[in-house]
Parts: C-alpha cells; sequence; structure tokens
C-alpha cells in the first residue's frame, strides 16, 4: 500500500494564516456552548436520582433540559466546533486563504444567534416535537443560511485552492457539507407535510444521518488532517481512504429506519436498514485501519503528546460504536436494547468519546497555531484527556451494563415496569459519578483554551527569537 | 477501468461532488421518496380512528411542550413483551399499525422508554389517579423517577390538566381492544 504525504505546506502552516477571525471565534464560541450544555446533561444525570431536583418550574424540567442539553451539545458545540476547525483546515491543504472572512464572521454572528434563541425556545417549550428537530421553524431557517454561508464559502476556497490534488479531507468536508443541507431540510421541512409513520421514517432518516452524514464525515475529515499532521506520519494508504469514502457515502444513507425494527414500519424497510448497517463496518475499517496504521510503530508519539491521544482515544471510540451500531439493529439483539440506557451509552460514545475527542484535539492544535502562541499547559491538557476518557468510560460502560440487564427484565412481563427503574439506580449514580468527571474535564479544557487566548505576546516573541538563529 | 475515475475524482472537485451527492441520493430516494409513495398503509386510517377533538388536541400540545415523548414511547412492538406487558388486567396490548398514527403530526412514537409505553393507556386509569400521579408520581408508585407536574393543575383552574389528560384518554382507543369495554373515564 502506498504511503501518502500530505503537502509540506500544510503540515508547516507556512501561509501567513495567524489572522483567521471566523475560525478562531467559531473554536471559541463552540467551547462556552460545550461548558453550558455539558452542564446542563450533569444536572440531568441527577434528576434520574432525585426527580425532583431543580424541578419547580417547569423550564427546569427533564423534558424541556433534555433537548436543550441534546441540541446545545451537536449544534452549539460539536457543529460550531467542526465549522472553525474546517475553517483552519481547508485553507492550509489547498494552499490559500479562506474565500471571505467576512462571510465567515457573518456566518458566525448568524449562527450563534441561532443557537442562543434556541436555548430559549427550548426551555420554554417552544418545540416541534421530533427529535433533533426541536427547534421552531424560523430557527431552522437560520441554521439552514448559515449552513449555506458556511458551504459556499468552502467550495469557494475549494475552487480557488493552489493545490491540484484534493486530499482526503476535503472530499470528507465537501461530502459533509452537501450531505448535511439534504439531511437537514428533510428532518427539518420535509417533515412538515407528512404526518404518522411516513413523519417517523423521515424523522429517522435525518436522526440518523445527522451522526452518520454529518457529525461522522466533518469529524473523520478533520481527523484525515489531524492525525498525520499531530504524528509527523504520512497517511498509511490512500486507496484505503478512497474505499472508506465511496463506500460511506453510499451505504449511510440507508440505514435509517433501523430506529423503528419490531416498530409499526414495514417490513421490507426494516430489514434493508438492517442489511446496509452491517455493511457499514466496509467504511468504518477501512477509516480505522488507515488511522492506526498512520501511527503504528510510533506509540510513543501518543504516548507523549494529548493531542494524539485525543484522537487515537476518538478513533478506538469510533470503531466500538461503530461495531455496537450494526451489531444493535439485528432483530434478536435489538429485542433487548432497543429503548434503554444501552442506547443513551451508545450514543454518547459516539458524539463524545468519538466526534468530540476529534474535535477537542483539534482546537488544541489549531488555535495555539492561529495565534502564534503555544498551547498554555500540556500537563493540562492531559488531565483534561485522563478524566474525560476515564469520565467517559464509566459512563458508557455502566448504561450498557444497566441497561442490557434492564432490557431483559422487560421481556420477564412478571417484574412491574417500576422495579426495572428502581433497579436502574446504582447505574444511574455510576452515570452521574462518570459525568462529573467528563464535565471536570471541558472544565480543565476551557481553562487551558482560555489560558492560551489570553497569553501575553512575550512568550509568543520569546519563541520567534528563538526560532530565528534556525530559519537565518 | 476504475483507476482513471479515482484520478479524476482526486483531482476535480466538481467531479467528487457529482458522485458524493448521486451515491447519497440513490439510498436517500429508495428509502424515503419512494416508500412514501408505495406503502398506502401509511395513510389508511385504522376502523375506529378519530381526529382528535380541539381540547384532545390541545393536551396532545402539552404532552409535546413537557416533552413527555423523551421518557414515553407510543408503540405495542411486535414482541410478545410489548403486548404483555403493556396490556392490562390480563388482556394483551394489541400491536400497534401504522393506521393508528395517521393523522399524528408530530408522531410520538419515541426512542427511550424510561417510563412505560402510553400506545394502549387510554382508559387504563382514571380522571383521579392522573390527578394524584401528576401531582406527584411517586404518591402513587413509590420509586417512580417521573417529574412532578404541580402546575399542571394548580394555573388556570387545572385547565391544563384537563386538557392532558383527555389526550392521555384517546391513547389505543381506536383499536378497541378491551372485551369487555372497562375503559376507566
Ligand atoms: C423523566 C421521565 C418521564 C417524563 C418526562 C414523564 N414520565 Fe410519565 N412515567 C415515567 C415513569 C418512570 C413512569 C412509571 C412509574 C409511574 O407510574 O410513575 C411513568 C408513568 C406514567 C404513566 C402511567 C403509565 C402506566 O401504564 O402505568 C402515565 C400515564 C405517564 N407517565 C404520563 C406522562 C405524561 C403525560 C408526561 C408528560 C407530562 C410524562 N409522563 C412525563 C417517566 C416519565
Amino acid at each position: 500500500m502506498s504511503a501518502e504525504a500530505l503537502p509540506k505546506l500544510q503540515t508547516e502552516g507556512a501561509l501567513p494564516l495567524s489572522q483567521q477571525p471566523s475560525a478562531k471565534w467559531f473554536m471559541i464560541s463552540s467551547v462556552v456552548f460545550f461548558v453550558i450544555t455539558g452542564l446542563v446533561g450533569v444536572v440531568l444525570s441527577l434528576k434520574f436520582i432525585w426527580p425532583e431536583f431543580m424541578g419547580t418550574a417547569p423550564w427546569l424540567t427533564f423534558g424541556r433540559m433534555r433537548p436543550l442539553h441534546v441540541n446545545g451539545i451537536l449544534f452549539g458545540w460539536l457543529l460550531a466546533a467542526d465549522i472553525g476547525l474546517i475553517f483552519y483546515v481547508v485553507p492550509r491543504l489547498c494552499g490559500n486563504r479562506l474565500w471571505s472572512e467576512k462571510l465567515g464572521i457573518a456566518t458566525l454572528i448568524l449562527f450563534n444567534l441561532t443557537v442562543l434563541a434556541a436555548v430559549y425556545t427550548t426551555l420554554a417549550g417552544n418545540t416541534q416535537g421530533l427529535e433533533y428537530a426541536e427547534l421552531p421553524f424560523l430557527l431552522d431557517i437560520g441554521v439552514t443560511l448559515a449552513w449555506v454561508m458556511f458551504g459556499v464559502n468552502v467550495f469557494m476556497t475549494i475552487a480557488t485552492r493552489k493545490h491540484q490534488k484534493i486530499y482526503v479531507s476535503l472530499w470528507y468536508i465537501m461530502g459533509g457539507i452537501l450531505w448535511t443541507a439534504f439531511v437537514y431540510i428533510t428532518g427539518n421541512f420535509a417533515t412538515m407535510f407528512t404526518s404518522g409513520i411516513g413523519q417517523a421514517n423521515l424523522n429517522w432518516f435525518y436522526v440518523h444521518n445527522a451522526v452518520g452524514l454529518i457529525f461522522t464525515p466533518l469529524g473523520i475529515g478533520l481527523a484525515y488532517y489531524f492525525i498525520p499532521v499531530v504524528s509527523n506520519r504520512p497517511l498509511y494508504s490512500h486507496k484505503l481512504s478512497m474505499i472508506g469514502f465511496w463506500s460511506i457515502a453510499f451505504i449511510y444513507v440507508w440505514t435509517g429506519a433501523h430506529h423503528m425494527i419490531h416498530g409499526p414500519i414495514s417490513q421490507w424497510l426494516q430489514t434493508i436498514s438492517i442489511l446496509f448497517s452491517l455493511m457499514l463496518i466496509i467504511p468504518v475499517w477501512t477509516v480505522i485501519v488507515n488511522f492506526y496504521g498512520t501511527v503504528w510503530g510510533h506509540w510513543d508519539r501518543v504516548k507523549q503528546n494529548p493531542i494524539l491521544k485525543y484522537l487515537m482515544a476518538g478513533t478506538t471510540f469510533y470503531l466500538l460504536t461503530c461495531f455496537q451500531g450494526p451489531m444493535h439493529s439485528l432483530r434478536s439483539v435489538n429485542a433487548i436494547v432497543s429503548k434503554t440506557d444501552w442506547i443513551v451509552g451508545h450514543a454518547h460514545m459516539a458524539v463524545l468519546g468519538a466526534f468530540s475527542f476529534f474535535a477537542i484535539a483539534g482546537t488544541y492544535w489549531a488555535l495555539p497555531k492561529m495565534l502564534d502562541k503555544p498551547l498554555h499547559s500540556k500537563t493540562l491538557a492531559n488531565r483534561s484527556f485522563w478524566l474525560m476518557l476515564w469520565g467517559g468510560l464509566i459512563y458508557f460502560v455502566s448504561l450498557w451494563v444497566g441497561g442490557f440487564m434492564q432490557g431483559l427484565q422487560w421481556h420477564d412481563v412478571g417484574i412491574p415496569w417500576v422495579d426495572t427503574v428502581i433497579f436502574m439506580e446504582p447505574f444511574w449514580v455510576a452515570r452521574i459519578l462518570g459525568g462529573v468527571l467528563i464535565f471536570a474535564g471541558i472544565i480543565v479544557f476551557l481553562y487551558n483554551v482560555v489560558r492560551t487566548l489570553g497569553r501575553p505576546d512575550e512568550d509568543a516573541e520569546s519563541d520567534t527569537t528563538a526560532a530565528t538563529p534556525a530559519v537565518s | 477501468m476504475l483507476k482513471p475515475l479515482f484520478k479524476t475524482l482526486d483531482r476535480n472537485a466538481f467531479a467528487l461532488f457529482c458522485g458524493a451527492l448521486l451515491f447519497f441520493l440513490i439510498g436517500g430516494v429508495l428509502t424515503t421518496v419512494l416508500p412514501g409513495m408505495t406503502e398506502d398503509s401509511w395513510s389508511e386510517p385504522v376502523a375506529g380512528l378519530t381526529e382528535l377533538n380541539e381540547q384532545q388536541m390541545r393536551g396532545r400540545e402539552i404532552y409535546k411542550r413537557e416533552g413527555c415523548w423523551y421518557c414515553h414511547t407510543q408503540q405495542v412492538r411486535t414482541l410478545v413483551a410489548d403486548t404483555k406487558r403493556f396490556g392490562w388486567r390480563g388482556v394483551d396490548a394489541p400491536i400497534s399499525t401504522p393506521g393508528e398514527y395517521v393523522h399524528d403530526r408530530p408522531h410520538f412514537l419515541g426512542t427511550r422508554r424510561i417510563g412505560p409505553d402510553l400506545a394502549r393507556v387510554g382508559g387504563k386509569y382514571d380522571k383521579s389517579w392522573h390527578r394524584t400521579h401528576f401531582r406527584n408520581p411517586r404518591d402513587l408508585v413509590p420509586g417512580s423517577i417521573m417529574p412532578p407536574y404541580p402546575w399542571l393543575l394548580d394555573e388556570n383552574g387545572g385547565q391544563e390538566f384537563e386538557d392532558l389528560t383527555a389526550y392521555i384518554q384517546t391513547l389505543g382507543r381506536a383499536v378497541d381492544w378491551r372485551p369487555d369495554d372497562d375503559y376507566e373515564e
């Protein structure tokens, strides 16, 4: 297999790119939302043990805060972080600058105003009542517009690129932007014209592909950039990248109905969704082999570098979560795990363990580069990693074990429902612990980012003076 | 034969764009647009299905607003565990069919069962049970983690409670599955 090196320019950041307000501010705003909506997640986890906790006002009840946590993490944090990182990565891969910083800033303002408004509407109970599509119509328009503006900026940057060859990351980013547009419109607008099972089918198409064709390609595209750059290793195989990309483009979109297995939806749709879910192993494993292959034999670099740790842990969680997914779609397994907390553990491994880890790694790498200052503290970066890793593992495993056992109990119809709820208590306590550790990791991440931003310029100067002799 | 094609895709952003779109659209259209046209059962209401009246509709909006659907599904799946568990007084719950959902907008099929399925709960309890339950679920079911909803009862003379309960009592009634017609009011 042929190893592919990233063109020199990209890895060295030799372009005068330190002034990139759009990328920078998207990253900063995303970290702020990560903290806020992460805290909401912790509050929610407490409600499972103390159902009255903070529940004296309607806007603080479970039914209002859950969508705030989910949408806040997905859009306020992860999507915004991905946008910022894409603004950072794309010009470097194209050998030019972002097509329009002005448009980028306009996108930033529109996107963040929309997310802020969504915090209000969600807590006020103003919702469309569909998972991931809770935002009211007007805000859906805001998101769509921001996405089009973002897409135009990225596509124009690519269209005016200096390097002819399009690196893998760019395939995923272009595909991701394009698919997101279709998936988002289906989930938020097309659903308005349907009802009942037809609407549910579109809803699940959207929910599933929001992860599979939005966060997956954007996250994988970014990891395809950061893993070789941070480890300073050529990408393992170009051929594998190609198989991975084109197979995910074809396969992912068929699988939405696996959210309704055994449910009131046509059997052929269920069967198709199962077949294609199993086929997902192909794009996933090609990516995994490619990522591991890139750092293979150089694990010492992972040991020394917290950013690489995030990237490789993210890769491992991606492998695991995408192994679980196809297994859940099997009818026999689905009958046990579906509708339980197992799935919640699975979803957190995807969004936190895989894609948030990629985004955190990217932010830790890119922010200092853009500011032309070193990261405030490598030790703290390591701490945030271990907090999130252990917190995440406690979170995932407690919900898998508890959820699976609760699923088995549901099949024993002699056990009253509430007893299966009471059974979950120790697992929910463990989940609180996991959640608190993850949140602590997020706080350390925020602190590190803020200190890096606030770092006096002397440091940067001393760095440049140190570097000068080597250059001259 | 494939090699030149992939070479092009490596260099031509527009070709890549079109390819990615085409691949996506094949599966997208076949799993969303096509079934929308072929699956007649999705739009044929079951015999007993009536549209909700104004009060029940208001109740449904409260169900949506309060996010009851994050904790409760509304679907009896093709599993014995579902039909047995969500039946009551010895009668199994009938399996849900697409025709029951025709008027549901948004649908409340749900994904997570923190509480039990509600597709057949209409008439299982009377109004006074619901009143106590919404005020504090743990008064009736120790160990429950359902939130209390006192404001539904206390504000506007309990109008919202009336509306919500009116809606809850419609659930599953379209299939009229109780042999002894023992629905509670
Ligand atoms: C945090 C999750 C949660 C939320 C939100 C929630 N519930 Fe529940 N619900 C439960 C649990 C757990 C039970 C089982 C224990 C009990 O009966 O209280 C339950 C039971 C019920 C029951 C009795 C079902 C039966 O067959 O015995 C009804 C009816 C009900 N909920 C309606 C609602 C409505 C209406 C709302 C919204 C206003 C709501 N629930 C919100 C968790 C929740």
